[in-house]
This record gives C-alpha cells, structure tokens and sequence, in this order.
C-alpha cells in the first residue's frame, strides 16, 4: 500500500543577520497509514522545523523551504497554492503544540475555539458545531464537556488544555496528526494520561500520528518506528524495537547511555555525549556529530553518509561505521 | 548507609502558606495557598535525598523555606543543631554559607550584565575578606572544577550554552564550600545528553568534596539514579519516605505506585508489558486541598474514610514512611 | 585561609561561542537599522549646532534689534536692499532667524536634558523603590526609614497649621517607634491602635497649646488620627501602592495644562519651565522603572543573590539597577523629544522662555500673526526646528528600543 506521505530532501534554511541556519538539510523517509512515527532528538536537531515545513508555517523570510517535496495522498505540499495549502492545514493535516496555553486564544471559549475550525472546514452551521464540539471534548476525556463548552483557556488545567487542544486537531478528523512535544510541560502522570488518550484515539480513528519529542522514554511505548534526527538530518531510523535493542549510530547509543533506566541497576555512571551540538550556521561538511563521536575516522569529517539499510528491514542509518562498530559488540 | 549517620537538617512539621489577600491598603487574609502543608523529613550528612512531586506538591517552596528564602508559616528547621529561625539576621546570614542553592533555569540564574567572573566570586565578596587576587585563584579552582575553562573569567553568561551555564550555577553555590547544596530542578531545562554531563559532575562533586545534597526534581528516573533515599510529595504533604529502591520496587502508597508507573521507560518491550496505572483527573489546587487525604480525588482505592480523615503519617518499616489509611 | 579547591581530572567544556559584549552587540543592531541612524544623524546635527553655537557664536539677544531690518525675507546674496545674508530671514523686530533657530536649539537642549533628569531621577527611584519593597522582605532599617518617612510627611500637616517643624519630627519618631515596638504590643492590635493614637494626640495637643487652644485642639485630633495610622508598621506593599497613585493622580492632569499650571504658580523663565516639564514626566519613569524592577525580581538570579546573603543594597545596585536602564534608556530618548515639544508648547503660549530669548515655541507665537502678511519664514523655520529635532529623536529612541531589546540569543 501507498504510504500516506513521502517526503523527499526536504531543506529549510533561515537567513538571519549572523548567517543562514541549516536547520533540515536534505531528509527523507515515508510515513504510513495507521502509522505512529516517533521524530526523535535534541534542541535544535531540526524536528519542530521540519514539521513546520511539512505544515508550510514557516515565517517566509527569513525561514525558506529552499528544496524537497513532501507528497502527501499524491499532492506534493511544497507545490500547493496559499488557498490549497490552507484548506489541508486543520482538515487532512492537524497539529498539537507543545504549550496549550499559547496555543488557546485566551480571549474566546475553548468550545468557540474548537467550532470555529469545524465552521470554517466542514460547513456547519453553529448548532451542529456546538454538537460535534461537545461530542470532541467528551470523547478526549474532559468531564462535564456540556458545560465546558463555554469556559475559557485559563479556567482549564494544562493537562486539559492540551486535551481540547487535541480535541480541536481531531475536529476535522485528519488523516495525520503532528504533535510536536505535546506533553513536555505536563506532569508526569498528566501525561501518561494524554499519551494513552493518544494511543487510544489512534486505535479508533486509525488516523497516522507522528510524535515529536527529545524523551525516549515516551515514544518507546507508543511508537511503531523512530527518526532519530541530529543537527538537521536524519541519523537513524527504524522500527522502535530495532532501535533499543540493536542500536547502530554513535549518537543513538550515546543518547540512550545517557538515560538512567528506571529498571537497570542503579550507580552505574551515565554515559554523557561530550561537548555541545554543532552551530547549524556553520555546519562543517561530513558527518555533524564529527566532533563528538567516539568511533570517528578521517572520511567522517569529509563526506556525509547517507542513510543506508541494517541488518533488519526498515533499518537504516547514516554512518560509515556501523558494521565494524556492531562488530565490537558496544549497544 | 550507616545508622549512626549524623542528620545534617532536621525539617519538622514545616508549613508554608501564602497568603491570598484583597483589599487596597488593608492585608485582609481571605485565602491562603498551603503550598507546603506539615512536611517533616530528616537529611543525613553525605547523602543525597530526592524530593520528588509533581505540580503544586510544594517541593520549590521547601526548598526555598529550607534555605530561608521564606519565611516559614510554622515549624523547624534544623541546621547542624540550630533552629534557622531563631537566628538573628547577622547569624543567618553566617550560616547560609553553609547551603546554597543551584537553580532551575540557566537563563534567569545568572544576571545577564555581570560577568562569569563576577557571579561565582559574589558569595566570596559577600561573606570572606579574601582579596583581590585571592579571589581571582579562587574563582580560577571553581571554574576548573566544574570543567570550564577558566580563561573564559571576563565573559558574559550569554556567550554560554544551556549546561555551561548551569556549571556556572554550580560554581556559585560551590563557592563558599557549603555543606548542604540544594539543587532545584537543574536539569530540567538540559538537553538529555547535557543532563548527563551535569549529573555526572554532580556526583563526581559530591565524592570529590563530602556534598550533601537535597535533589527537587520531576523526572523520577534521574532522580532514582542520583538519590540515596527519596520524598513524594503531593500538594504540600508527604506521601511517602524511603530508600531509594524501596521506593521504586516496593512502593506502598498508591500515589507513589501511580508514579513510578508513569515514568516512561526506555525500552519498548518492557514498557508495552508493564501494568501501567492512569490517575483519573487533575491536581487539585493547593488553593483548596480536597478534605481528609489529598489524594482522594484521584485515588483509586479511595474509601470513605480517606474524605474524612487525614492519613497519619508513620513509619511502616524501619525507615520506610508512609501517609495512607491503605498501606 | 582558604582551603585548596580540588580540581577535576578531565575538563570538558571548551567550546564558547566568539566573544561579544552585550552592548557591543546591541550597538551593530543600531546602526544596522536605517531609520534609527537617520534620527542619529538628525540628533547629532542638532546637538552640534546647538553646542558650538552656545560657545563659539555669541549672542546677546537683548543688544540684538534692527528695526530697519523687520521681516525681510530670505535673503542668501548680499544686495543693494539687503546689506546683510540672512538665510532664514528675520523676524518682526530685525532679527536674523537663522541665529536665533540655533541659539534655540541650545536652550531647548537645556531643556529637554534637566527636564528628563528631573523625571527619570525623581520617577525612577521612586519606581524603583516602589517596585522593590513591594517584592521583598524590609529589614528593620528599612522598615524604620519608611515609617519614619510616613511619620514625617503626616506630620507634616499639623506642623503646618501650628507652625511647629518640631511636630513633623516627633511623629517621624512616633513612626519608627511603630517598627521596634516592645514584644508584649504585639499581637494586640487594638491596644497598640490606643497607645499610639493617645500618644499621637498628645504630641499634637501639647505642642499646639503654646500656640492657642484652638490649634492645640486641631493638632490633637489631626495627632490622634496620624497615631492610629502609625500603629502598626506598614508593609513594602502599602508603601508602592500610595506611590503608584499618587503617580496615577498626577497622569490624570492632561500633561500641557499641568505643566501650565505649575509655572503658572513659579513664575516665568525657561528655568521654571523645565521644573514644570520635568515634574510632569515624574510619573512615567515611575511606572516604567517599577514594572521593570517587578520583572526583574522574579528572576531567578536575585533570588540566588538573596540566598547567598547578599544585602539589599547590593541586590538594588548590582542586581537590579544594571537591568532596567535598557528601558528606561529608550524612555529618555523618546522623552527628551517630548520635552523639546513641551517647551516649544509653553514659550508659544508665552511662558517659559522670557523674550527676547530665543526659543523655538515663542518664535512661532510671535510670527505667526505675520502669516497673513506673507511672512511664511518667521514661522517655518522655527517649525522646521522643532519638527527635525524632536522627529530625530523619535526616530533614535525606537531604533535604541529594537537594539537593546534583550532578546537572549540561544
């Protein structure tokens, strides 16, 4: 079957007063139907921008999608006209962002919020919004969703907010819904709860998600495959289990050393990544994690590696390496 | 840990209200919020005690209350033997040298128009007659200990990154070699690989120099790695108190086995397998704890005692505190 | 006697980024944008001008008649009719304009400068005494100062009426005795309201007696009220809170009748004029220094300045103050244009600068009556002067406010 979306050397470039930033540089990887994606990495790896370019939320200037396609049910997005695209965003394409508060217009109820897109995309009039608005918001699990309807943003809780905040992607009934970092300002048990509404949603409208997100932890149990993205590429990619189990770049292992397992014996030293992420304004050429990386070599610094296949299918990685670096058995 | 251990800070029957007041020129009390609300725990010297909590537990305001940053509503605080708010100021202000504080966001700890140099020699401006050059060297030893380069004196925290700064942070409370550090949150405004560095530093600190430290933080799994013993708190009460591992494997209080169950575990198989337990509901306000437990909102064992009555808090096993009617 | 700091093994962070000053920084943003060096450009013309004219082109404006020489036109060649160049022609008395725009730029440079000190000093420690007791804790010393400040100012009143300074200072005391009262007045509040407000009308009434009984009686219940208020130490918040509206009372004059009023009641003279203007703007820095300071104490770093133990004076200089001048820059700048009108505004409707001294605003309310006649130079000049002045400085201060915004580079 046709993936629902493929995306090819996507580049996203900001020109500012210092220079231009290379935030995505040349990525590409399919998504599926039903498919929960997990985009995986640290600050300024390029994952939020590189949702923004698929949704075309760039700021033009100083952002520029300067090459790639993203074809999404066989339009490339890229292409589309500013009405085109508009009529996408909300209808096949939502997004939930990471502060429900500044996502929420504080000044009109969370139900005018939500009826506003139904309106706007699917032609309702008023009453038959305020239903389907009140039949959302009970089915993300906020309580007394009737009279909810008419409180503001402020009245919610966060974990409530971002509840109505999903209530409001899921209006339109998309074929994706992008969540970029959804429950990174929720507490943690706020958050097992949006996570599992999440997985729940997903089940039932068979929609395709993909999941945004520097935790490991979260996306090991709720995602099919993985990005692992750094510095504006993609470094690795596969199925979830893939990943833990037999991971193949450098810098994967390094993240997943860095985490304390709350199951591993404790008192073992954190493996931490030493120095600090590479200034996207001046990307050296070859591999960006270069300068970081234990297993470094020459042809490292010079030339990039593409994402080549694993030992399993659907496994891929971006490294010169990797079989001599499985070789030695480190994961 | 030895049991003859001495306790460093005794932390008794602590409360902390702030009040909510209307009026114009009158302080008229209407509500309060009891961001902490009977907390009592004990720190021994040289270990490492998380404090745990989600939203509104109360554990910043402990921290801050601890370090007299406010004023306690009611209770002790126990420093080395002495009663903190007993002091008269010029005493306090001696024995703050004995505990610092490192703080949560690297961007708004460090004054952004003084130097590096400037920042981690205050505490030596305030509190020592050292001079110039002395504290010069003295900020040089601090800025290698934390693993910064020490040419780098003269800059500005914003020509730093996120974890340099928190290093600087750590700098700053190292300064005065204090005996009690109290790190609030500080990792969680890291990327995770940078956490990892900082905690290691921070371990590697607390070997090298006998640190004693009081850990607040949310991500439990970072906690459970650096903490000897571990406090839940939950809307300005304790919940529970134990070892670290007792906390984890065999937690007893339902708050507690909610939690662990909700941290999210880096490894699919064992997180697709695990019995995973989803609270119902939001936190309550601490400008309105529900009566009886707190907990009682979302709790799913909740009986009819657990609205009317406050849960006692006592220790179950030897030093295993719990507050529940359950456990 | 320090002990020996331990040294870590592997020192892992070198990596800083290229070394820039902050202000250095914000000074390229400046002159990156274009329209912010055009009001440079503007306001360096005019202050160079005004400056050099001041010391090295002399003008005594009382000697400075030529009655022969009334309104003449713009003259740029020396001619049979005109012996004289005057590029911006002269005024109704003779006076060569041109001369007379720069010697005004020198005094609405005056101006525009004491008067925004006058605010930004006055309003801005205000501001920023308003903002910082209303987020921390007073010590005694403070408390004792401010309740010695009330004390005063209340007192004040009665010292008036009985002509008695003595009054104001025995309820300054009165004030601080509030701060250290003995432990057993503590917790009663009602009995503490009694023994302050009996004392407080004694001070009154035994101090108004050597005057007459009936300003003895009008001291002592003035007294008595002033006691009961002084009772119980009032907190930092109280203290912003009266500051505030009292700036608030003050915003609430229309600015130019204010400022009219005020030299009304001093008198004449460019002097009197700048008090008035600057008395006027007290409010704004107020407002302005005490939202910064409230933002600022929020900071993470003041509370780690107050956990080190350091005091509150250095909290206030090292702390406090180095981060709100960004503001309070931008408000000076837009400021002084503002006085510079304000000026030019009070010399046309006569006040302010004393004739013959020239000053744009009194140039254009003597000339435009000639506007009809045709004499469109009288007026346009000194217009012109106000306009580029004041445009600069607009200009200036909104390219200050993008340069200094400190929007933290991550």
């Amino acid at each position: 079957m046709k993936p629902l979306m493929e995306i090819k050397n996507l580049t996203t470039r900001f020109h500012t007063q210092d220079g231009t930033v290379n935030a995505v540089n040349g990525i590409s990887y399919t998504l599926d139907h039903g498919e929960i994606l997990g985009v995986v990495g640290e600050s300024g790896c390029g994952k939020s921008v590189h949702a923004l370019s698929i949704m075309r939320l760039i700021q033009i200037p100083p952002g520029e999608i300067s090459a790639g396609e993203v074809i999404f049910d066989g339009r490339d997005l890229l292409k589309l006209s500013e009405k085109e695209i508009r009529s996408v965003r909300g209808r096949e394409i939502a997004m939930v962002f990471q502060d429900p508060m500044s996502s929420l217009n504080p000044v009109y109820t969370v139900g005018f919020q939500i009826s506003e897109a139904l309106i706007l995309h699917k032609n309702m009039n008023k009453r038959q919004a305020k239903e389907r608005t009140i039949e959302l918001l009970d089915l993300v699990g906020i309580p007394e969703a009737g009279s909810r309807f008419n409180c503001y943003p402020h009245q919610f809780s966060g974990g409530m907010r971002q509840r109505a905040m999903i209530a409001m992607a899921l209006s339109c009934e998309p074929k994706l819904l992008i969540a970029d970092e959804p429950t990174t300002a929720l507490d943690v048990t706020i958050q097992a709860q949006i996570i599992n509404l999440v997985i729940g949603l997903q089940q039932e409208l068979g929609m395709s998600v993909m999941w945004i997100t520097h935790d490991l932890g979260i996306v090991a149990e709720m995602v099919h495959r993985i990005n692992v993205m750094y510095a504006g590429s993609i470094i690795e990619r596969g199925l979830v289990d893939d990943i833990y189990n037999n991971t193949l770049h450098p810098y994967t292992m390094g993240l997943l050393g860095s985490l304390p397992s709350i199951d591993e014996a404790p008192g073992k030293k954190l493996i931490s990544i030493p120095g600090l992420p590479p200034d996207l304004i001046d990307l050296p050429p070859g591999c960006p994690f270069f300068a970081r990386c234990t297993y470094r070599e020459e042809r490292c610094a010079k030339e990039l590696q593409e994402l080549e296949n694993g030992p399993e299918e659907g496994h891929s990685v971006a490294c010169w390496r990797w079989r001599e670096i499985q070789k030695m058995g480190v994961s | 840990m030895n049991m003859e251990t001495k306790v460093l800070l005794q932390v008794k029957n602590l409360k902390k209200y702030f009040p909510v007041s209307k009026g114009l020129f009158t302080n008229r009390q209407v509500r309060f919020v009891k961001a902490v609300d009977d907390v009592s725990f004990d720190v021994y010297d040289g270990e490492t005690l998380g404090l745990v909590g989600e939203t509104g537990c109360g554990k910043t305001t402990v921290a801050r209350t601890i370090l007299q940053l406010y004023h306690p509503t009611s209770g002790q605080i126990i420093f080395d033997g002495v009663d903190l708010a007993s002091l008269p100021e010029n005493d306090l202000r001696k024995m703050r040298r004995r505990m610092q504080m490192i703080f949560q966001d690297p961007y708004a700890s460090l004054n952004p128009r003084m130097t590096v140099g400037s920042i981690i020699s205050a505490p030596l401006d305030v509190h020592t007659d050292l001079n110039r050059s002395e504290k010069q060297d003295k900020v040089q030893d601090l800025l290698k200990l934390v693993g910064l380069n020490p040419d780098f004196v003269n800059r500005y925290p914003h020509e730093f990154s996120g974890g340099q700064r928190q290093r600087i942070g750590i700098a700053r409370a190292l300064a005065l070699s204090p005996d009690l550090v109290i790190c609030d949150e500080p990792i969680s405004s890291l990327d995770v690989s940078i956490q990892a560095q900082v905690v290691n530093l921070l371990e590697e600190l607390q070997d090298r120099i006998g640190l004693t430290y009081i850990f607040v933080a949310h991500d439990l799994s970072m906690v459970r790695h650096i903490s000897d013993r571990m406090v839940v708190m939950y809307l300005g009460k304790v919940m529970e108190l134990a070892d670290r591992n007792e906390i984890y494997l065999h937690p007893r209080h339902p708050y507690t086995k909610a939690l662990m169950s909700a941290v999210p575990i880096p490894n699919p198989r064992k997180a697709r397998d695990r019995q995973k337990i989803i609270l119902k509901g939001d936190i309550p306000s601490p400008l309105n704890p529900p009566e009886g437990c707190n907990f009682n909102t979302r709790c799913p064992l909740a009986q009819d005692i657990c609205f009317k009555k406050d849960p006692e808090y006592r220790e179950i096993e030897p030093r295993h505190f719990v507050a529940c009617h359950f456990a | 006697m320090t002990e020996k700091t331990p040294v870590l093994d592997d020192l892992t962070d070198f990596a800083v980024r290229e070394h820039r000053s902050l202000w250095l920084d914000a000074w390229r943003r400046l002159i990156s944008n274009r329209t912010a060096m055009i009001g440079l450009i503007v306001v360096a013309i005019f202050v160079l001008s005004a400056v050099s004219a001041h010391f090295f082109w002399k003008y005594d404006a009382k000697m400075d008649l030529d009655y022969g020489a009334k309104l003449v036109a713009p003259v740029l060649r020396v001619s049979e009719e005109s012996p004289e160049i005057h590029i911006f022609g002269t005024d109704k008395l003779g006076r060569d304009i041109f001369r007379r725009v720069v010697h005004g730029g020198w005094n609405s440079l005056r101006v525009g400068l004491v008067a925004v000190t006058i605010s930004l000093t006055i309003g801005g420690i205000l501001g920023l005494l308003a903002g910082f007791f209303e987020s921390t804790d007073l010590n005694r010393l403070e408390q004792s100062l401010l309740m010695a400040g009330i004390g005063l100012s209340l007192g004040a009143l009665p010292a008036w009426i009985a002509r008695q300074p003595i009054q104001s200072l025995l309820f300054a005391l009165l004030g601080v005795a509030s701060v250290s009262t003995p432990a057993f007045l503590e917790n009663k509040s009602r009995l503490r309201r009694l023994v302050f407000g009996i004392i407080g009308l004694l001070i009154g009434a035994l101090s108004g007696i050597f005057v007459g009984p009936m300003v003895a009686l009008v001291c002592g219940v003035l007294g008595l009220g002033i006691g009961l208020l002084l009772a119980k130490p009032v907190g930092g918040k109280v203290f912003s809170n009266i500051v505030m509206r009292i700036m608030d009372i003050i915003l609430s004059f229309p600015s130019y009748l204010l400022a009219i009023a005020i030299v009304a009641f001093l008198g004449p003279g460019l002097e009197k004029g700048m008090i008035a203007i600057g008395v006027v703007g007290i409010p704004i820095y107020a407002r302005l220094a005490r939202s910064a300071v409230l933002s600022v104490t929020q900071k993470e770093y003041v509370l780690a300045a107050q956990s080190v133990g350091e005091g509150h004076g250095r909290i206030l200089f090292k702390h406090i103050v180095p981060n709100i001048l960004s503001p309070i820059i931008v408000q000076a700048t837009m400021g002084l244009a503002n006085a510079i009108l304000s000026a030019a505004a009070l010399g046309f409707l006569g006040l302010g600068a004393i004739p013959p001294e020239p000053e744009w605003g009194a140039m254009l309310g003597d000339s435009y009556k000639y506007l009809s006649s045709g004499a469109w130079w009288a007026v346009l000049f000194p217009g012109l002067a106000i306009m580029f002045s004041v445009l600069g400085f607009n200009l200036l201060g909104d390219g200050l406010r993008d340069a200094l915004d400190p929007k933290m580079r991550v």
